[in-house]
């Protein structure tokens, strides 16, 4: 403390005014580079071809829903033949008893509106005799038109024949279908929905408060599958107020392969796996083998699938360690930090507290894509970059590190052949040379620190 | 029939060897030619004698266990292959190999036998194309040795360093395979 009270008491003011002009002109000298300024035309220019490829999968994604929807509900398939017969009977009649209808549409509207102007056309006659088949399919039957030919009144006789079979096949195709669905217990989901989607499995009160985060960040991927086994009432109680998350709930026990799979783990960018409160009383303690289990069989299925796991219990860590896991987290680690901050440097926690627990619509620290074209730039050009074309400040980098690679470690030492060998073993018996990425941060680095394509920029927006 | 002293030259142990000692060795060397897929040396044999290949490629092979879908078994694995240079092989080799194929003007195989007695051979070597060359006996170097002791100084030095540089390749395999035995143990 003392130190840096001596030192801000130190700093003069023409020194101060010194430092500021150098970096003053050090921002608008990289503000000028021609990398930085092309940048800004290229990110313009891109959004517009990206907009209309979003507008095309609008549309696949509707016309793709209604067929999967005829294909997989027997429902929708009888609706919509039971659709088609009525309008090949309706056509029909019309044809066939046209003069009837025509003269009972002309006497019923007169002065109303009719689609042919002055006098009814065929385009009311069917319409007409579209009600007709309708009061007469539904056995509402109101008896305002009736056939008068013996043709005609055969044709209704086949209609109301016809009626009987449609009505009870829907009937049946409905019953049948809920049946069937509460039998399951699910629904089965669209699997082109997703692709790089996070999955939480388990259920506790940490989880309202993680969806309102990603809720909040706009550039995180709205679609969510929650697996846990907790009552629905509660779930629906707290997922109710977001606005922009897709969240499906999946209610079965998580820690099965089958289950993870149905949540397309094999698509999913993370499992998130939370100590799972579902049916516990409140004095009752998480079974946190569960997270272990878990990790493992997703990591069995999806070895590139990023798992997040929080403990409660840090001998667990060790555990999932060895079941790979990528990121663990302990919710007591930050506290004695957070506490001594509090006497030493007061105002870091309320700094924290901010910029993590109250993150606001697309402000706070955010993890972003540096552009393309500034790989092997330096740090302070990048930092440049993100002040001038959007007022951010670049606070550092999270950067993808692979994990232990044994073929790298064993390079070019000992003799080919036993390096071929060890690799053929090894991956005959399922093991991965390679173990996972993880991420590392690199904070305020120097300003000649060079950025490669590992790296995405930590902001404070 | 003998070969030529600057035959025996060619071959990497003994280039350092004046033309005339060599001369002393081509004179107890014995010239042969055999067909390819015959066998020279045998891996887990003993010998005495080192084959000096003037011409043709051999490929060299050992016994690996190796796991298949019936389990696991002994299966011959090829390492590498010789060939010369100067005479190119009469004939190209009738199997072709993935394995890497290393090139000199002659060279000498199992010259452990130049300074062991019974000498274990360390892997298996048949020819894969017709073949020309000699064999030199232990006793025979011995004795031109202990009469003219500079060409051993030459020769044991070339063996020394094959011997060394060896070393460091099975160091690097002990390194290699303990570390995959752990890897594969800690997943």
């Amino acid at each position: 403390m003392k130190e840096k009270n001596l030192q801000s008491a130190d700093v003069k003011q023409k020194e101060l005014d010194k430092v500021l002009e150098v970096n003053k002109n050090l921002y608008e000298k990289l503000n000028k580079l021609p990398e930085i300024e092309a940048i800004g035309t290229i990110e313009v220019g891109k959004e517009g071809p990206v907009k209309k490829n979003k507008e095309d999968g609008f549309l696949k994604k509707y016309l793709n829903k209604i067929r999967l929807a005829y294909l997989e509900n027997e429902l929708v398939r009888y609706a919509a033949w039971s659709i088609v017969l009525i309008f090949i009977s309706t056509s029909a009649l019309t044809i066939i008893e046209y003069d009837m209808f025509y003269n009972d549409v002309a006497a019923d509207i007169e002065g109303s509106f009719t689609f042919g102007g002055e006098k009814p056309n065929w385009l009311d006659t069917f319409f007409h005799t579209f009600w007709w088949s309708i009061v007469t399919f539904t056995t509402v039957g109101y008896g305002d038109v009736s056939p008068v030919t013996h043709l005609g009144k055969l044709l209704t006789i086949i209609i109301m024949l016809l009626n009987f079979g449609v009505v009870t096949l829907l009937g049946g195709a409905v019953a049948s279908v809920l049946v069937a669905q509460k039998l399951k217990g699910d629904v089965v989901l669209d699997e082109n929905k997703f692709n790089k989607h996070l999955i939480i499995a388990g259920w506790n009160n940490t989880v309202p408060a993680i969806l309102k985060l990603i809720d909040s960040n706009l550039e995180s991927n709205p679609v969510i599958i929650l697996v846990n086994e907790t009552d629905p009432e509660i779930l629906q109680r707290n997922l109710g107020s977001f606005k922009r998350l897709d969240i499906t709930h999946i209610s079965e026990n998580f820690t099965q392969e089958s289950v993870l799979k149905k949540a397309f783990i094999e698509n999913a960018e993370t499992l998130m796996i939370l100590p799972d409160n579902s049916g516990l009383l409140p004095h009752e303690e998480p079974a946190e083998d569960k997270a272990v289990l878990t990790c493992l069989t997703a990591k069995s299925i999806s070895e590139s699938c990023n798992v997040v796991a929080h403990v409660l219990n840090s001998e667990n860590v060790s555990h999932l360690q060895r079941a790979n896991a990528n990121e663990i987290v302990i919710p007591d680690e930050h506290v004695p930090h957070l506490l001594a901050k509090h006497v030493t440097d007061p105002g870091v926690p309320q700094f924290f507290d901010d910029l993590i627990l109250e993150e606001k619509e697309n402000k706070g620290l955010q993890e972003v894509d540096i552009p393309k074209t500034l790989m092997g730039q330096t740090h302070n050009k990048i930092s440049a970059f993100y002040k001038f074309k959007y007022g951010w400040l670049l606070v550092g980098y999270a950067i993808k590190k692979s994990g232990f690679s044994l073929d790298d470690q064993m390079g070019e030492s000992g003799s080919p052949l036993i390096r071929d060998m060890i690799k053929e073993q090894l991956d005959g018996a399922g093991i991965n040379l390679a173990s996972d990425e993880h991420v590392v941060v690199e904070i305020n680095p120097k300003d000649d620190y060079k950025i490669d394509n590992k790296h995405r920029a930590l902001v404070l927006r | 029939m003998n070969p030529s002293a600057e035959q025996i030259k060619k071959i990497n142990h003994f280039s350092k060897v004046q033309i005339e000692s060599c001369q002393k060795i081509a004179n107890v060397v014995e010239l042969k030619t055999c067909e390819p897929k015959e066998h020279l040396f045998k891996e887990g044999d003993t010998g005495d004698t080192m084959i000096l290949v003037f011409q043709g490629q051999v490929e060299v092979s050992k016994d690996m266990m190796v796991k298949t879908s019936s389990g696991f078994t002994t299966s011959r694995k090829s390492i590498i292959r010789l060939e010369t240079t100067d005479p190119r092989p009469s004939k190209p080799p009738e199997i072709n190999s993935t394995v890497f194929i290393v090139e000199a003007p002659a060279f000498g195989i199992g010259e452990f036998s130049l300074v062991l007695d019974n000498a274990i051979r360390t892997a298996h070597v048949h020819s894969t194309t017709p073949l020309q060359y000699g064999v030199l006996k232990l006793d025979d170097f011995t004795d031109i040795v202990k009469e003219n002791p500079g060409i051993g100084g030459n020769v044991y030095f070339e063996v020394a360093k094959a011997a060394v540089k060896n070393l460091a390749t099975v160091s690097g395999d002990v390194s290699n395979l303990t570390q995959a035995f752990f890897y594969a143990l800690s997943r």
